[in-house]
């Protein structure tokens, strides 16, 4: 079975890192899986994305035409992948800066507030992993411990500090539609 | 050692640290640059010689002078930028140097776009220099085989005395996926009888492509293509998947073999027996083994991202004993995906088994 994962947001949200992370959480759980950035003219607010596929077989392609999962932090990303999503598909969308529209009726939505989130936990750029915490509520194949795992992996010896804040983000975001109801 | 998510660039640039790179010459292009970036970090560290060129013909034309030393060095660029270093790989083919140089193609012609492309495919096996000379070239397609094959162009290079290339392309360069740094374990390649490092207490040794004297210059090109030969021999790599009861046969190089991979799986399901054959070095190409294949094959159909290059040496290997296709719906950008290769089978095969 092979299942795949758009990011997308500003540059400066944090949504290369947070591929980076699902892309590790899946590694440690012994899964094959690929990363790829969209590697344009991208500048500091202009929108940026990556995607990721995961796989029990050999990946089979890094970029995908369609999506099973959309994770888009802001505006200009929900209007550019939401054709992008599978029927059947979901879309995580940050409505702190997405307006709650649902153009099309063959796939799910969840808003979630990621950014006024990530701003009570005292840190706006926390807004990735609260996404991550999102996405872990909505997927079958992700949980929050393979993420805790995957954010202590990758954060550094110097940042080792931040775990505490970023795994409060990644529950924040996880219980985020339970929450909502 | 444990995988760990690596993006090609800097599988490539640790993998040349480990294969024992001691001097790096570059200057920056999309979509390659983290190589430099990364080794521009690491290689002062440990006391190597890393130096940021002032263009990629002064990167070239560096890595010539300190290969000429016996040195292990590298340069790494991309399409456009590689073109400018034509001159200095046919002298370092003539000069008989342990040139390294890692091509992570973009689109082109001219400046084209930084989107990943296959079109150097000609540029690589069949050069841009002028005169008589080939080159090794490696085509790795995951980020596992960016590590090995990086070994095996050091070692390639220096066992030889050839400039040997490395031909990446950009979905490779940027993407990640899990891989590990295995040992890099070829043996060690004695370069003390041409290596140029003072002449003090012996007679002096020289370095040059130019030959005045006719007879020893054609000589010379002879002694090169017997070496070309032995390497032709020895040195061909390629992967088949499911290739055996194989009567369609997908050919491709780099790394757009995962889709080809991916679309012989979902053709079997549909009762069509597809194979894959991967060159692994594009030169030397894997004609004998790629024209045996072809005996049982009602249709060999070559599938890259460029307008058909690789296609003429599948072409001259098949030597006509079956029909050959040609799939390239773009030259550059978004890869061929599974769906439209397998399509494109589908619709081929149809004509096969209506015997048109």
């Amino acid at each position: 079975m092979e299942e795949n994962f758009i990011f997308a947001g500003f540059g400066g949200q944090g949504v290369l890192l947070a591929g980076k992370i699902l892309a590790n959480a899946f590694m440690l759980e012994g899964k094959n899986v690929t990363w790829y950035p969209c590697y344009g003219a991208e500048m500091r607010g202009g929108t940026v994305n990556c995607e990721i596929v995961v796989s029990n077989d050999e990946v089979s392609s890094v970029h995908k035409k369609d999506t099973d999962f959309a994770i888009v932090l802001n505006q200009l990303s929900f209007d550019k992948f939401i054709s992008r999503v599978k029927a059947g598909g979901t879309i995580i969308a940050n409505s702190s800066l997405v307006k709650i529209l649902k153009p099309r009726s063959d796939i799910k939505y969840i808003f979630a507030p990621i950014t006024e989130m990530a701003q009570k936990l005292g840190e706006i750029k926390t807004a990735n992993i609260v996404a991550l915490g999102v996405l872990a509520s909505a997927c079958h194949q992700l949980t929050t411990e393979s993420l805790h795992k995957a954010l202590e992996y990758v954060l550094p010896a110097h940042r080792k500090y931040l775990l505490p804040l970023n795994l409060e983000a990644l529950k924040s975001g996880f219980d985020a539609l339970a929450v909502a109801g | 050692m444990a995988k760990e998510l690596i993006k090609g660039n800097y599988a490539i640039a640790q993998a040349a640290l480990n294969a024992g790179c001691e001097c790096y010459f570059g200057y920056p292009i999309t979509p390659q640059t983290e190589i430099g970036e990364y080794l521009s970090l690491k290689m002062p560290e440990a006391g190597l010689a890393y130096v940021s060129a002032e263009s990629e013909i002064a990167a070239i034309n560096m890595v010539l002078g300190a290969c000429s030393t016996g040195a292990r060095a590298m340069t790494t660029s991309s399409s456009c930028a590689v073109s400018l270093m034509q001159e200095a790989l046919s002298y370092a083919a003539s000069d008989e140097l342990p040139v390294v140089l890692v091509n992570v193609m973009r689109a082109g012609p001219g400046l084209g776009s930084i989107y990943p492309a296959q079109g150097d495919y000609y540029q690589s096996v069949y050069g841009g220099g002028n005169g008589d000379y080939r080159m090794v070239v490696y085509a790795p397609s995951n980020v596992q085989e960016c590590i090995e094959l990086t070994y095996k162009t050091f070692y390639t290079a220096h066992k030889y005395r050839t400039p040997v290339i490395l031909l990446a392309d950009g979905v490779l360069g940027q993407m990640m996926e899990p891989a590990e740094f295995t040992q890099y374990s070829y043996p060690p390649v004695d370069n003390s009888s041409w290596a140029l490092c003072g002449a003090n207490g012996r007679a002096g040794k020289k370095i040059c492509s130019y030959g005045p004297d006719e007879a020893k210059h054609i000589q010379h090109v002879k002694d090169l293509f017997e070496k070309y030969k032995l390497i032709a021999e020895r040195e061909v790599m390629y992967e088949e998947y499911m290739t055996d009861d194989a009567d369609f046969l997908l050919v491709g190089f780099g790394s757009i073999a995962r889709h080809l991979k991916a679309s012989v799986k979902v053709l079997r399901t549909k009762g069509i027996k597809a194979g894959m054959f991967r060159p692994i070095t594009l030169f030397p190409f894997p004609e004998k083994r790629l024209n045996e294949l072809a005996d049982r094959c009602r249709e060999v159909m070559t599938v890259e991202m460029n307008m058909g290059q690789m296609y003429t040496d599948v072409r001259l290997a098949v030597n006509g004993k079956t029909k050959t296709t040609l799939l390239n719906l773009r030259p550059a950008g978004e890869w061929m995906s599974v769906e439209e290769i397998t399509e494109a089978v589908e619709k081929s095969t149809e004509k096969i088994y209506a015997g048109i």
